[in-house]
């Protein structure tokens, strides 16, 4: 056993060098005065100061929050039929599954360039409705582009996460739900959703997480003046050259988001002792 | 046996160790930013604009000097900037005159090779001892121009252009037509010029004046920013206006003939990009080599006719706009000369500090609604 564990080794190293060192690097620049170098600047809690004393900043930031719980909802509403047709759907899951995955082994970049030629003033969609005499209508650059390009890259791990823990579900507890009287409808929100409840977490982890931090589809598809915090951090970093602020909303982002997860986990772990 | 396993697996995993490593520091970098594959002599590595170089020049290059061109592209400055000084190396850079005198400044560039260089007499006059390197000692211009105003000729009236100048921006005739090139610089060039004022100050009242000048545009005309999709939406006639470089201006009246192109007599940007080698370049030699050859007839008139943007070669210039050349009377393609409200971007710290902490709260502005 030991001669296992001693293999864990270079994992660790490796852990080390690509996570937690550039951990360090964002905390030190975070701290740090704009324009030195990292170990020789000045400690100072400017860059923060910086993000709470501007509106714009938090505005932002409270865009950036409701675009991705939006995202993370339609998802979840979209997600978790398909996920429980998939789970019912017996020898074809696997087809169905392999389906739901193929858009993703495309370059997310690509997939979400071919929604500007679909939504554009004079692109594929706009030709569909106007052969109905419908519009044109102006998708492109809208709250509604922005959320679409998300839910379409995100939706396959809702759909993934939910799936695997509605199908690793024993049939045995519908069954008895059954025996005892239950019909469907109450089946399902008595045994079936509970027990996919940690699918569902896991989803929404997956789908918010990008969708707060994400800054390329915003600026696909909602144009530059569609500033969210990703693309604030984005420009801090390859535009203004501020590395210590891009850092500094990092790690205002990091510590936001751990906390969230960590109440969810609570919310799940206070159920779980209700049950 | 059992050592030679050992000893086995210590070579793979330090063999990818250094692989992946050496990987992270970019092209030929090291950790410590010095460079260590300088041996291989028949390799050039160029950043550049997107979209920035002819169909065959590459190729031509290859072929001609036996040696094999990595390019990679930025799409702004600013972002070539980051690269650069985080110890990126490369042979040739093509930034624009602000950043040039930047990296002057800032002491990363070395001197070109004069006597490598000749064909520097093909330059056009114009382009040649701008106030960013008076001497051309380290930078060889590539393409230059103007930023203008591409406009639908059917939808807007060239008179609005004439009375308003920049100032058609905030036209509420306008609104939901516009496209807004998203760059600080050029957005805050036409704020000043709008208001009278250079676009090289530093007078904190007139950034002020252009930072409000530039919100009002913002939130009550609904502009979009982009950036090179703009040539392929203005070709399109996706919206009405747009704001863009010259070059791309040519591209799009040569594709659009719908389209105008306009430089409001308040004054504009004069700009041109140039080739510089930076001082950690592996292969200087070659990078002179390069140089001189994108300046030949050839090579500049194939850069020129792919690209739309105005040849630092004067005879490609001037053989392309003439008559039966492939941008005949194109209004965007030969830049204005000698106006005196024109400027030529200087590097100032101060006004680029302001600017990058202003651009991006005028766009974020919208979301204040």
């Amino acid at each position: 056993m030991k001669r296992f564990r001693s293999m864990a080794y270079p994992y660790v190293a490796w852990i080390a060098i690509l996570i937690i060192i550039p951990m360090l690097l964002i905390i030190a620049y975070a701290f740090t005065v704009e324009g030195t170098a990292f170990f020789q600047g000045q400690f100072t809690l400017a860059n923060f100061g910086r993000f709470f004393s501007d509106a714009v900043f938090v505005q932002v930031f409270i865009r950036s929050l409701r675009i991705a719980i939006l995202t993370t909802v339609v998802c979840l509403l979209l997600g978790y039929p398909a996920a429980y047709a998939i789970s019912r759907s017996g020898a074809g899951s696997t087809l169905l599954i392999l389906i739901i995955t193929l858009p993703t082994w495309i370059n997310m970049l690509v997939r979400t360039y071919a929604w500007v030629g679909i939504l554009q003033d004079n692109g594929i969609l706009n030709f569909l409705l106007g052969l109905l005499h419908i519009g044109p209508f102006q998708f492109m650059y809208t709250d509604f582009a922005v959320v679409l390009g998300m839910v379409y890259n995100f939706l396959p791990f809702m759909i993934l996460e939910i799936h695997t823990s509605l199908s690793k579900m024993d049939p045995s507890y519908l069954e008895a739900a059954s025996d005892l009287g239950a019909n469907h409808a109450k089946a399902f929100w008595k045994v079936t959703l509970p027990l996919s409840i940690p699918g569902i977490i896991s989803g929404i982890t997956l789908v918010f997480l990008p969708a707060v931090s994400s800054f390329f589809i915003p600026k696909l598809l909602g144009g530059g003046q569609y500033v969210l915090i990703g693309n604030v951090i984005e420009s801090q970093f390859l535009t203004s050259g501020n590395w210590s602020f891009g850092s500094a909303l990092s790690l205002i982002m990091v510590i936001i988001i751990m906390l969230s997860m960590y109440l969810t986990r609570k919310l799940d772990r206070n159920r779980e002792d209700e049950l | 046996m059992k050592l030679n396993v050992r000893l086995f697996s210590t070579i793979c995993i330090s063999a990818l160790l250094t692989g992946t490593l050496s990987g992270c520091g970019g092209p030929g970098t090291d950790f410590d930013g010095t460079n260590k594959s300088s041996s291989d002599s028949d390799t050039l590595r160029l950043y550049i604009w997107g979209e920035y170089t002819g169909d065959e020049i590459i190729e031509n290059f290859e072929e001609e000097y036996g040696c094999r061109v990595i390019m990679e592209t930025f799409d702004s400055n600013e972002m070539m900037y980051t690269k650069v000084s985080s110890g990126d190396s490369y042979d040739v850079l093509v930034p624009s005159d602000y950043m040039i005198e930047r990296l002057l400044k800032e002491d990363y560039l070395q001197p070109i090779d004069r006597e490598v260089i000749t064909n520097f007499d093909l330059l056009d006059e114009n382009v040649v001892g701008l106030p960013y390197d008076p001497d051309n000692a380290y930078s060889i211009p590539y393409f230059w121009g103007t930023v203008g105003i591409v406009y639908n000729k059917h939808t807007v009236a060239r008179a609005d252009l004439e009375t308003e100048g920049w100032n058609i921006l905030a036209d509420p005739k306008y609104r939901d037509k516009l496209y807004i090139y998203d760059s600080e610089r050029d957005s805050f060039m036409m704020a000043f010029k709008a208001l009278g004022y250079s676009m090289n100050t530093d007078d904190d009242a007139e950034i002020d004046a252009a930072y409000e000048w530039l919100c009002n545009i913002n939130n009550t005309m609904h502009p979009v920013y982009v950036t090179d999709e703009i040539i392929d939406n203005m070709i399109n006639g996706t919206k009405d206006i747009g704001i863009v470089y010259s070059g791309d201006a040519a591209y799009i009246l040569s594709e659009n003939e719908d389209m105008g192109y306009y430089c409001p007599m308040q004054g504009t940007n004069i700009w041109s990009d140039a080739m510089v080698i930076p001082k950690n370049a592996p292969n200087p030699d070659l990078a002179n080599e390069f140089i001189n050859y994108v300046l030949t007839y050839d090579a500049s008139y194939d850069n020129t006719e792919e690209v739309g943007y105005t040849s630092s070669n004067a005879e490609v210039a001037a053989e392309v706009y003439g008559e039966g050349g492939i941008f005949e009377g194109n209004e965007a393609y030969v830049p204005r000369s000698g106006y005196e409200k024109d400027e030529v971007f200087r590097d100032n710290e101060y006004l680029r500090q302001r600017l990058s902490e202003l651009w991006i709260k005028v766009k974020a502005g919208s979301t204040a609604e």
